[in-house]
């Protein structure tokens, strides 16, 4: 038991002062010797009780990336929905511009992009895999411990566990929507490597898509307090003729009692997938 | 190999005439070592159903003819099919009617499943031979039934080899086996009055015997360390060399030999009586000494880990009639009960489920009588008269849907549709995926429920509630640390994932106390005045197995074949009685 949390407290009244307590903690522990990078310690970036960045808050990025990774003007979408189905003009986040796809796969892109919006994983409330777990138009919260990372997002109820206490980074024991992550530290930057994915996902609204052969490295470099500038480098030798990157802000939700919502959008997919099996059918 | 060619096992005979016996020194069956997850259960079923005796003073064996089963526990990596023994065989007077016997028996809990030929029947008379049928225990073992009055009892073992002709060579040379002809149709080996039998791999080499549901087959002889000189002059391999095992009930040795196709045998010596394997469960009960849970380094209580709520698994929510003055079950019965439980689910789970596929070995079952530890009664208290009123509306509901087809996703349950199992059910031990893995940052808790890969936030600081009319499924969650008890209040529930009949104005009331190093309780209180006239509090385990779990992704939703197949086959059933005569 550590030192500090001496008191117990038995109701939630008292647990103001342990809360204290902790912050008392942190300011004894901070000059020891176990913080890392405190020299580095450059930017006025938050810091966690072991001198790294502290990235714990609900963040969410802004922009059309979810629609479009690349250059994209504004169109329409459904008839019956108006305006508000269609899509936002944006700039795209690909670093270099363009997704440099092999010829094959272009055409998959292609027909991805005609079996739109039906045929996206989103519109299936499937899990949304990475990056693009990262910019839907959903917050989403880091929760920074010791031993591991999570990232918890709202929708599909879906959730990363960034291992940070794996030496040797193991394979995923199978594929999966979201794959394996393990982090570290790069100086002030969280780096993350991820892979061992399904390759169903999709990278946005408009099929941008890769293969279970791909690998994410990803990088959260804090920009002061409420920004981290989020950067993922995608290879897949099988779809792309050499790796690329893209790169956005993420924004700090600052509003008071900023939470992750349960978003679980099961229900709002079954009509979409099953409504050609109900008794009365919609399709 | 699938039926026709496990018939031409018998219509094909071994080519070939077998010499006479070499300088063998004779060896005798001595026991067929068979994976199940629960030894005990195993004892009862070939007790119950093949006419095997338990074995005094052992829980692990039966006696079947003088040939031991040896049951151990083992993650199981599927079936006998495919390896070099593809199962072993009784022999009854009348098979026609053991055979309605056990096929009476039925597929539920540890129950007996049938293998049909083409024609739906059970049974075949193979010309010359005899009837032949094909059952499979609950553990993967395949057993062949045959009606050969000759032989009764523990009747053969029967070999899948690259090589029969040369296979029962190495049994007649090194383990002495004595040659003969089965009716006058099949050559064959006698150990005794037990045969050895050997048909022609179908597919390549046969997998190895390691690990699967008969992990081996074992011999006896008087004196193993004279019989090991034999087997060295005829370059046969040892996997373990000659020596008393670690555990061993006897002083006894105990040799592992390679034998061909892969076959892991066993060599003992006469008086060997197997090895002690048990697991021992933690002590985990009111009189364990209390535990200083560790803090995380910025100085909260440290519940984080990988937990499974294996151990959990068959304990009832509330005290059966039978119990009412039991403290605690044996180690026996909690086996048997955790074994029924997982059985009565899914036949077959142990070898076709990750748990035990991935080679997790589970904890040993809890003793716990029942779930609920208030009312002490052990029983859910009574309902309100709203409670009544709303149990016999979802009764009503639940009828209909299960007397009907399906009219769309809605009829069928939340977890059904992958939604959620709600709460506190997503917190209940269930057949498979049973992990638990909790993290922490400063000020939160994240509590990831494998099944259906849930993770809840549970901010330990104080916090505004969400507004009312924010419901959900899973609630709006408040945490605090008493002690080192993380407690957790929930409220504002939708109310569409009810447990036991819980309504939306449930408020869940969460306790989380390391009361051991590998040691988490768990307990819950519900508190719902629309449904039940007092709250009531259930409580049980969770084991701390961070060394060899891992949670894997439950994509639940996105691979919900299963949603599919209940509603196309809701419309044929509703096509076919439109188009029935008579409607």
């Amino acid at each position: 038991m550590s030192p500090m949390y001496v008191q117990r407290s038995n109701s939630i009244t008292a647990v103001k002062g342990l809360v204290a307590a902790i912050a008392v903690g942190f300011l004894v522990l901070l000059p020891s010797a176990t913080i890392l990078n405190a020299q580095t310690a450059e930017s006025d970036a938050p810091r966690a009780w072991d001198g790294h960045p502290d990235l714990n808050g609900v963040w969410q990025a802004i922009g059309t990336a979810n629609w479009d990774l690349e250059d994209h003007p504004a169109s329409g979408g459904h008839p019956d929905l108006g305006a508000i189905g269609a899509v936002p003009p944006g700039q795209g986040v690909v670093v270099g511009g363009a997704i440099p796809y092999q010829d094959s796969a272009l055409e998959q892109r292609q027909q991805n992009w005609e079996n739109r919006p039906a045929g996206d994983p989103e519109a299936k409330c499937y899990f949304p895999g990475v990056p693009r777990a990262t910019y839907l138009p959903h917050p989403f919260q880091i929760i920074q411990g010791d031993k591991k990372i999570m990232m918890v997002y709202g929708f599909a109820e879906t959730s990363r566990t960034i291992h940070m206490d794996k030496d040797n980074p193991e394979r995923a024991p199978i594929d999966s929507w979201m794959g394996r992550s393990h982090g570290h530290w790069d100086g002030d930057t969280l780096v993350v490597d991820a892979s061992g994915f399904t390759g169903e996902a999709w990278f946005d609204r408009a099929g941008n898509f890769a293969s279970n052969n791909l690998t994410v490295v990803e990088r959260y470099t804090p920009m002061g307090s409420h920004a981290i500038m989020y950067e993922a480098t995608l290879e897949d030798p099988t779809v792309f003729t050499r790796p690329w990157q893209i790169r956005m802000p993420l924004y700090r939700r600052l509003e008071d009692n900023a939470r992750v919502l349960e978003f679980k959008c099961v229900e709002f997919s079954e009509d979409l997938l099953y409504g050609h099996l109900l008794r009365e059918p919609t399709r | 190999m699938n039926r026709k060619t496990a018939i031409s096992a018998y219509v094909i005979a071994v080519a070939g005439v077998i010499a006479a016996p070499g300088m063998a020194r004779a060896a005798d069956y001595h026991h067929v070592h068979v994976t199940a997850s629960s030894p005990s259960e195993a004892v009862r079923w070939y007790s119950e159903y093949l006419d095997c005796q338990p074995v005094a003073d052992r829980r692990d064996a039966a006696d079947c003819d003088g040939t031991e089963l040896v049951f151990v526990v083992q993650p199981t990596m599927g079936s006998t099919q495919g390896t070099g023994v593809n199962h072993i065989s009784f022999s009854y007077e009348d098979l026609t009617t053991k055979m309605a016997a056990l096929e009476a028996v039925g597929v539920r809990g540890s129950g007996v499943r049938l293998q049909r030929f083409d024609d739906g029947s059970t049974l075949r008379d193979i010309p010359g031979l005899f009837k032949i049928g094909f059952i499979f225990d609950p553990w993967g073992t395949r057993i062949e039934m045959v009606e050969d009055e000759e032989y009764l009892g523990f009747h053969h073992v029967h070999l899948s080899a690259a090589d029969p002709e040369a296979t029962l060579a190495f049994y007649r040379d090194v383990m002495g086996g004595e040659p003969a002809s089965l009716r006058g149709q099949i050559d064959g080996l006698l150990f005794g009055d037990v045969w050895l039998l050997a048909s022609e791999h179908g597919e390549g080499t046969p997998a190895t015997t390691g690990g699967r549901a008969i992990d081996h087959i074992g011999f006896v002889v008087d004196d193993l360390t004279a019989a090991a000189t034999e087997y060295r002059n005829h370059d046969v391999v040892f996997e373990t060399e000659p020596a008393v095992p670690e555990g061993g009930r006897t002083q006894a040795q105990r040799a592992f030999l390679r034998g061909p196709d892969n076959v892991r045998l066993a060599v003992v010596e006469t008086g060997f009586a197997g090895v002690v394997t048990e697991r021992a469960a933690e002590a985990t009960g009111a009189d364990a000494e209390p535990y200083d849970a560790p803090a995380t380094p910025w100085g909260e209580p440290d519940l984080q880990g990988v937990w499974t709520g294996n151990s959990a698994h068959g304990i009832p929510l509330e005290r059966p009639d039978d119990s009412a003055a039991t403290e605690s079950l044996t180690a026996e019965q909690a086996e048997a009960r955790r074994e029924r439980g997982t059985l009565g689910s899914i036949w077959g789970y142990e070898r076709e489920w990750r748990d035990t596929t991935l080679g997790y070995v589970k904890t040993a079952p809890s003793t716990q009588v029942a779930m609920v530890v208030d009312p002490p009664s052990g029983r859910i208290p009574a309902l309100t008269a709203e409670g009544e009123v709303m149990a016999a509306r979802a009764a009503e509901s639940r009828a209909s849907y299960t007397q009907r087809p399906a009219a769309g996703p809605e009829d069928l349950t939340p977890y059904v549709r992958c939604i959620t199992r709600g709460l506190p059910g997503l917190m209940m031990p269930s057949i498979y995926n049973n992990g638990l893995q909790i993290t922490q940052g400063p000020g939160f808790v994240t509590i990831q429920k494998e099944m259906v890969h849930e993770t809840r936030v549970i901010p330990t600081d104080p916090r505004e509630r969400v507004g009312e009319n924010v419901k959900t499924w899973l609630g709006d969650p408040q945490g605090r640390w008493e002690g080192d008890t993380l407690v957790i209040e929930t409220t504002n529930f939708n109310g569409l994932a009810s447990y036991r009949g819980s309504s939306s104005d449930m408020t869940l009331i969460e306790r989380y106390t390391r009361i051991g190093p590998s040691s988490l309780q768990y307990s819950f209180t519900v508190d719902d005045p629309t449904v039940w006239t007092r709250p009531w509090t259930g409580q049980f385990n969770f084991d701390l197995d961070d060394e060899q779990y891992e949670l894997v992704e439950y994509a639940c939703h996105e691979g919900n074949y299963g949603m599919t197949n209940i509603l196309s086959g809701a419309r044929a059933q509703e096509a076919a009685e439109a188009e029935a005569p008579g409607r």
